[in-house]
């Protein structure tokens, strides 16, 4: 019984052991086993043997892989920025009252609620080269075009396009949560001081949004550097390779028995992510000090 | 002036609003058609109500068991998430100590790191415990992989919440774990909120994961079950149509439910924090 008591009374300490364990687990155990099978010619089949830091050297001579690099970083170059911008835009205009505000913002987060796969099939019937909705449109009023799947630069477009339209409610709705924390009183202390809309944006607002961009800049930066859902639905990755992410690689490669190659394809990948968001978390804590 | 003003806000919205819906009707115009009306004689956007790609599609694509599929995968994950990670966030937040904040900071790091960099590992790991194809070993999967953000939003929450919220319930004789499960967790409602609709999405919504641990049919979840059927009947786009409709309308239909909690529970988690 007092055994019982002592236990009940410091419970309240281990209260994290179920989330350690689960992540623990499902999480950091395989991560640290993908270093090790990335070091291998792992096909999954037979008894893998460690080549050392081959597959890194393989991935740097592979045509296919390139290409896919610069895919990936085309698209987070094209996609995070729009987002952070329209998401902007869209949580500055819903940030004013109006009648039927509640109806507009649920309306423009709706797609994201959505699967990016499903999602891209929908876009798939609209932009399917020759066939779909748009193409159609276009021919009734005597126009040809229609076509941009069909060619990889398009292509890409058009991608980063339907990601932006998308999440662009995501975006907002953090970007909007934190307009509506922004306290009142520091609009006026503004207007007293005799500054206009863009002075009140620049010293007020993007001041106080620090972490909503934060927090945007980052998922943003991850997910479209991660993308594959909407490639696989729209373009499949074609034509040819030319619009394949780095995220698709490593799913065919998986498929394909290259197990180890995939593995040192995703620690690429991971790399590929994280510098660029501890650069930008370092960028934006200077400038928070300096604020 | 105010009258000018309104008008062109209005007229903003409406133009945000309309390219969102647009692509939706597009779908359930498709969705209508009767297979032998090759797209859009005579411009006219309106459908001819051929229910009957409904019932081909659900009875074809077996989305029915999917869904169901998709249901219990989705409440076990999410339960997971909330207990779990508001457990971790409070005493994360009010116990601070060197293994809490070393959890807090790998879970931060992790955070960065999409799921699907360790799917290689993660499929000998499944198959040694006996996860593959199988309800709870998709559940723990996408349970641990939501974990991260879950626990930064309840840990960011609490920080913000004064202490004698619990205070006085332990001086009545609770245990301090008694005293979260019995006060302070209903404080945290909004969190909750935010993490059932961000969370619930993502499992409800997981391909990447899936695609690899539920290979057989009677596993598959709507992700799954649509682009199943998107490579056999690819061609016929009122069936597919029909079939995504279907698809997205669950998720549709719990976001509107729950919406109403979202800013408020993101306001109170993320963006103070």
């Amino acid at each position: 019984m007092q055994l019982f008591r002592t236990i009940s009374n410091r419970l309240h300490y281990f209260m994290a052991v179920p989330a350690i364990l689960l992540f623990s687990l499902f999480f950091i155990f395989p991560l640290t086993q993908g270093v090790g099978i990335s070091l291998t010619d792992s096909n999954g089949v037979t008894r893998p043997d460690f080549i050392g830091i081959q597959n890194f050297i393989d991935f740097f001579k592979d045509d296919r892989a390139r290409t896919d690099v610069s895919n990936t970083v085309l698209f987070a170059l094209g996609s995070a920025p729009l987002l952070n911008l329209f998401g902007f835009l869209y949580a500055l205009v819903l940030d004013r009252t109006f009648k039927g505000k509640a109806i507009i913002r649920a309306i423009v987060y709706l797609p994201a609620v959505i699967s990016p796969l499903i999602m891209g099939y929908v876009w798939y019937f609209i932009l399917q080269p020759g066939r779909g909705f748009l193409f159609h449109l276009l021919q009734k009023v005597g126009l040809d075009g229609g076509n941009w799947l069909a060619d990889a630069h398009s292509a890409l477009i058009v991608l980063i396009l339907v990601n932006v339209w998308q999440f662009v409610g995501m975006t907002m709705i953090i970007y909007l949560a934190g307009l509506q924390a922004i306290p009142k009183e520091l609009y006026e202390a503004c207007e007293i001081d005799g500054a206009g809309y863009g002075g009140k944006l620049r010293y007020v607002t993007v001041p106080m949004l620090v972490q909503s961009i934060k927090i945007n800049v980052v998922t943003n930066m991850i997910g479209s550097l991660s993308v594959f859902e909407i490639i696989i639905a729209l373009t499949d990755g074609g034509p040819g390779y030319s619009t394949e992410s780095l995220s698709i690689y490593i799913l065919r490669m998986l498929y394909g028995s290259f197990t180890g190659y995939s593995t040192a394809v995703a620690m690429i990948l991971f790399v590929m992510i994280v510098i660029p968001v501890i650069v930008f978390m370092r960028i934006i804590r200077k400038q928070e000090f300096e604020m | 002036m105010k009258w000018t003003r309104n008008f062109w806000t209005y007229a903003i919205v409406s133009a945000m609003a309309l390219l969102s819906l647009i692509p939706f009707y597009i779908l359930l115009y498709l969705s209508l058609n009767t297979p032998s009306r090759t797209l859009f004689d005579g411009l006219l956007l309106l459908p001819e109500f051929h229910i009957q790609n409904y019932a081909d599609a659900w009875q074809k694509s077996r989305i029915g068991s999917a869904t169901l599929n998709s249901l219990i995968i989705a409440i076990g994950a999410v339960a997971a998430i909330i207990l779990a990670s508001s457990m971790a966030g409070y005493t994360i937040a009010r116990y601070n100590n060197k293994l809490h904040s070393l959890v807090f900071n790998v879970l931060l790091i992790c955070m960065m790191i999409p799921a699907i960099i360790i799917t290689v590992p993660l499929y000998s790991l499944m198959k040694a415990i006996g996860g593959i194809n199988t309800h709870w070993g998709m559940i723990l999967l996408l349970a641990s992989n939501g974990l991260p953000f879950s626990v930064f939003l309840y840990t960011s929450f609490v920080k913000g919440l004064p202490r004698e919220v619990e205070e006085s319930a332990i001086i009545d004789g609770c245990t301090p774990f008694s005293a979260f499960w019995r006060v302070t967790f209903h404080f945290l409602r909004p969190v909750t909120a935010a993490v059932v609709i961000l969370q619930g999405l993502a499992v409800w919504n997981n391909y990447g994961q899936a695609v690899f641990f539920l290979q057989s049919q009677e596993l598959r979840t709507i992700p799954l079950a649509v682009s199943m059927f998107f490579q056999q009947y690819g061609a016929q786009w009122n069936l597919m149509a029909a079939a995504s409709v279907i698809g997205l309308t669950p998720a549709v239909i719990a976001f509107l439910l729950f919406q109403k909690y979202f800013v408020k529970g993101l306001t109170a988690g993320a963006v103070k924090g």
